[in-house]
């Protein structure tokens, strides 16, 4: 069955949304090179062509989107996923990741005696330990940012996220290391994530 | 009340939510059910810990959520943790032998859980370090 080959504009919004999950128009441009009402317009087009569900301003993807995607960014990303310069690096994201994401439950829960306990972030000292290795990871994402950005410049954007997010930390607003309504730096990653796994055609592990 | 599955428990948590289990499959479930203004009356069924089309359902401050695989360290667990809404992971029914593995379980599996808890009305139990239990009630 052929399926609707989207253009890179419009590839880039409804990437944007669907890596989001939800999203405004306002929320889409900061991420993509356009305007709110350029990205508005954009909405307009892929909710009346069944790729977006709008609730007021908010967007969301539908099923149809999915499969779209995926084929657009086949036909779009084709030749990165044969660079060498890009999967050289990317083959050891998967490692990271596992590291990422066990470091953000430590974030959120501290063991003691075998039990999880919330993290109250009474310990600044955890605290520092716990940023200090959320940022080691986040630096050993630069060689796959740069290789990214080199063949689409949109991938630059998760620098300057993750930059901007980490300065938040490091002046003491911690919010910005896991909270999901922020663009917390957990947030930047499970984005860039989605974001690689379309980009090279794999598939989530569990 | 019956325990009828069991997982592990993404957080402890003194909260106990009850409502009627709703399996959402794909995004336009979940926009189905954030706009039908009933998300509070349901506890969520999902299959993975990697769901990830589940976050407006979390954001719009659903009450529970049940997986059928995934970690407590996975981005799902993560964002439960976040939103203090309880969660039990990779749940299984207390009363079937069968368990998730991974990359070795086929959809009979994910089948069974759903048959027997898609419709009924349950409560979530998180309070204990590492066990979550889902119990039917009325």
């Amino acid at each position: 069955m052929t399926q609707t080959l989207l253009d890179k504009r419009l590839y880039d919004v409804l990437n944007a949304v669907a890596l989001k999950k939800m999203a405004t128009a306002a929320a889409v441009s900061e991420i993509v090179d356009l305007g709110t009402d350029q990205v508005r317009e954009i909405f307009a087009e892929l909710a009346h062509s069944d790729l977006l569900a709008l609730m007021g301003e908010t967007a969301l993807p539908t099923d149809a989107s999915g499969p779209v995607l995926v084929d657009s960014a086949a036909a779009i990303y084709g030749p990165i996923r044969d660079d060498p310069s890009v999967l050289q690096v990317a083959d050891k994201f998967e490692d990271v990741n596992s590291r990422f994401l066990r470091t953000m439950s430590a974030w959120q829960q501290i063991e003691v005696g075998g039990r999880k306990l919330a993290n109250d972030h009474s310990d600044s000292a955890y605290d520092a330990k716990v940023i200090s290795t959320i940022e080691r990871l986040v630096s050993r994402l630069e060689g796959l940012l740069e290789a990214l950005s080199e063949k689409d410049a949109r991938f630059r954007t998760y620098v300057g996220r993750f930059e901007r997010s980490l300065e938040k930390v490091d002046a003491g607003d911690i919010a910005f290391v896991s909270d999901p309504t922020k663009d917390s730096v957990h947030n930047v990653w499970f984005e860039f994530h989605e974001d690689l796994l379309r980009t090279l055609g794999r598939a989530r592990k569990e | 009340m019956q325990v009828v599955a069991e997982g592990f428990n993404a957080f402890e948590t003194q909260k106990t939510p009850q409502g009627e289990v709703k399996y959402l499959g794909s995004p336009q479930d979940v926009i189905d059910v954030v706009q039908s203004g009933k998300l509070q009356e349901y506890i969520l069924l999902v299959r993975g810990g990697t769901t990830t089309f589940l976050t407006p359902a979390l954001t719009m401050g659903a009450l529970g959520v049940i997986t059928m695989s995934g970690a407590p360290e996975s981005h799902l667990g993560i964002l439960s943790r976040e939103f203090q809404i309880p969660c039990v992971m990779t749940a299984y029914l207390t009363e079937s032998d069968s368990r998730y593995v991974v990359g070795n379980t086929d959809d009979s599996h994910f089948d069974e859980i759903a048959q027997s808890l898609i419709g009924k009305t349950v409560q979530l139990n998180c309070d204990d370090a590492e066990v979550g239990r889902v119990s039917l009630i009325g």
